[in-house]
């Protein structure tokens, strides 16, 4: 089912694999139609970056890699969407084991009510049965996946809301991370935060593609040219130009997208 | 002619001072009633009163023991009961049964509940228990009470949960976590302050009602713990006790009202220390 080819010139050694693939897909809330005939595969440990206006889709997009939108009656889909080929969208599929595979950090760092060592275990429970050293050692892994470890090492029974906002958006990524997912989705995870933060959150998302693949959304064009791999340009719930990031922030194919990276609209 | 900001300044002073006039005529009577069972009660406070038994007419040395206690026993196990009840049943409407018909039907029956008169209460456990079994027991009484205490807690619970944002569930379930698991470890402790200060006010509510224990656990005028008999209790033994021609009576009457009063305070003072302190977090 997965098709593998081997592109381009750049990247001649390696393999790409689609992870997440978009077919036909369309998106409603109730009659509002969001997103509308979605094609698009995001690559293996790759970032993938999702730019666009206020109200493009962008986000709605994101969730529902990991249906997040079921939360919500009033939300559906069609079309299809793999994941490692499998259709998500299909009956049967377990969300829990889904969300599993497909971790989320949102806008707003949101910490849980409980310490940080077990903000990290609370998610790593759900889906695996460890011993106490075992536990330990993923939250000391996680936490510093998430370049957190060194500053809350000392401090881990105590609450996670006791951390500062750029840090509490780093547990919120150890959280993900310690789940060991293969995709991580971003939801503007900078955008509630100083520059010295979000410097810092920009490495570690670098450093995080080794292991999983990324999409982000981001309202900051200079975000998405920086660290991601690729990039998508939605307009209106449409897929309006995707590509490699350096080619479509510096020779994007259509005007529209021209417009929006060059500041002409948006 | 006055400037716009003379006149801005005016009808703020006037809207400040009616405010000030308002909450002055509210807060003189709370304090006359503080006042005066204090007066009268510290008249019946002695060490009696925690030792003796609810005394016959006429008998100077008595106290309100088996009332204390009776009142104890009442109020604690109606919370025992109502307050699970309650937690999920809240805890359904504000995390499950949201959107249903189901969830809206419980919504406005809980609400006609939770302003219906607790003699109403009283009457309905009469007609269903008391008046089946034949005789008046505690623990009629602490079904009556139960009855008052759900609805309260309800409510409560269901405002507190929903005041959790929802960008916190979504965290959880991104996680992967069923419905069940975000609620008990996520929602709920979000929101343990809320629900808690809901359940200690709703024992503020139940500890001086009197009008259904009159028609279930009714009183006794002895020491008894069989939750199948009468029991003694505070608000209907101040009630006997205040109507009676008896100036003891009378001062042990005052002196359960001045006890019942400061229970009350201290709930409510112990509701909000709580609620702060969580908040604080």
């Amino acid at each position: 089912m997965i098709e593998e080819k081997i592109l381009p010139i750049s990247e001649m050694t390696t393999v790409l694999k689609p992870q997440i693939q978009f077919r036909n897909f369309d998106f409603y809330y109730g009659k509002f139609h969001a997103l509308k005939n979605i094609n698009l595969e995001i690559y293996e440990r790759k970032i993938t970056s999702f730019i666009g206006p206020s109200g493009c889709g962008k986000s709605t997009l994101l969730r529902t890699i990991n249906r997040m939108y079921d939360l919500y009656p009033e939300q559906y889909s069609t079309g299809e969407l793999l994941l490692d080929g499998q259709n998500i969208l299909a009956r049967g599929v377990d969300l829990n084991s889904l969300r599993a595979k497909v971790g989320m950090v949102f806008q707003k760092p949101t910490p849980f009510p409980m310490s940080i060592y077990d903000n990290i275990a609370f998610g790593v429970k759900l889906h695996e049965r460890l011993s106490r050293t075992d536990m330990e050692e993923r939250v000391e892994w996680a936490l510093k996946k998430a370049a957190l470890w060194e500053e809350v090492k000392d401090k881990l029974q105590q609450s996670g809301m006791s951390l500062s906002g750029g840090q509490q958006q780093r547990l919120c990524i150890a959280r993900g991370v310690a789940v060991k997912p293969e995709v991580l989705l971003l939801d503007e995870p900078t955008s509630a935060l100083d520059p010295i933060s979000t410097t810092r959150i920009e490495e570690l998302i670098i450093e995080l593609r080794k292991e999983f693949t990324i999409a982000i959304v981001t309202h900051n064009m200079q975000q998405a040219a920086r660290i991601s791999d690729y990039t998508a340009y939605m307009y209106l719930g449409e897929m309006i130009e995707f590509g490699e990031s350096e080619q479509l922030f510096i020779k994007p194919k259509m005007k529209a997208t021209e417009d929006y990276i060059t500041g002409r609209f948006g | 002619m006055i400037t716009l900001a003379a006149q801005r300044k005016l009808v703020n002073q006037i809207a400040l001072a009616m405010s000030l006039m308002a909450m002055a005529f509210g807060l003189f009577w709370l304090i006359w009633i503080l006042w005066t069972t204090l007066d009268l009660g510290l008249a019946g406070l002695s060490a009696n009163l925690f030792t003796k038994m609810t005394p016959p007419p006429g008998a100077s040395d008595g106290g309100l023991l088996n009332a204390i206690v009776g009142s104890t026993i009442l109020v604690g196990s109606a919370t025992l009961l109502g307050t699970p009840i309650g937690v999920f049943a809240g805890i359904y409407l504000a995390e499950f049964g949201q959107r249903t018909w189901l969830g809206s039907a419980t919504r406005f029956i809980n609400d006609l509940l939770l302003s219906a008169p607790s003699i109403v209460i009283g009457l309905f456990v009469y007609a269903i228990y008391v008046a089946q079994i034949g005789k008046f027991s505690a623990l009629s009484g602490v079904v009556a009470l139960a009855l008052i205490v759900i609805p309260v807690v309800v409510r409560t619970t269901e405002n507190m949960l929903k005041l959790v944002p929802n960008s916190l569930r979504e965290a959880a379930y991104a996680l992967g976590a069923p419905t069940w698991v975000v609620v008990m470890r996520v929602t709920l402790r979000a929101s343990a302050a809320g629900v808690i200060t809901g359940i200690l006010l709703a024992v503020a509510r139940i500890a001086g009602e009197t009008a259904p224990l009159l028609f279930t656990a009714l009183s006794n005028q002895f020491w008894s713990l069989n939750m199948n008999e009468p029991m003694a209790n505070l608000p209907v033994t101040i009630f006997k006790f205040a109507m009676s021609p008896f100036k003891d009576w009378q001062e042990l009457a005052w002196a359960g009202v001045f006890l019942i009063t400061m229970g009350v305070l201290g709930l409510n003072i112990l509701a909000r220390v709580v609620f702060r302190e969580k908040h604080k977090l």
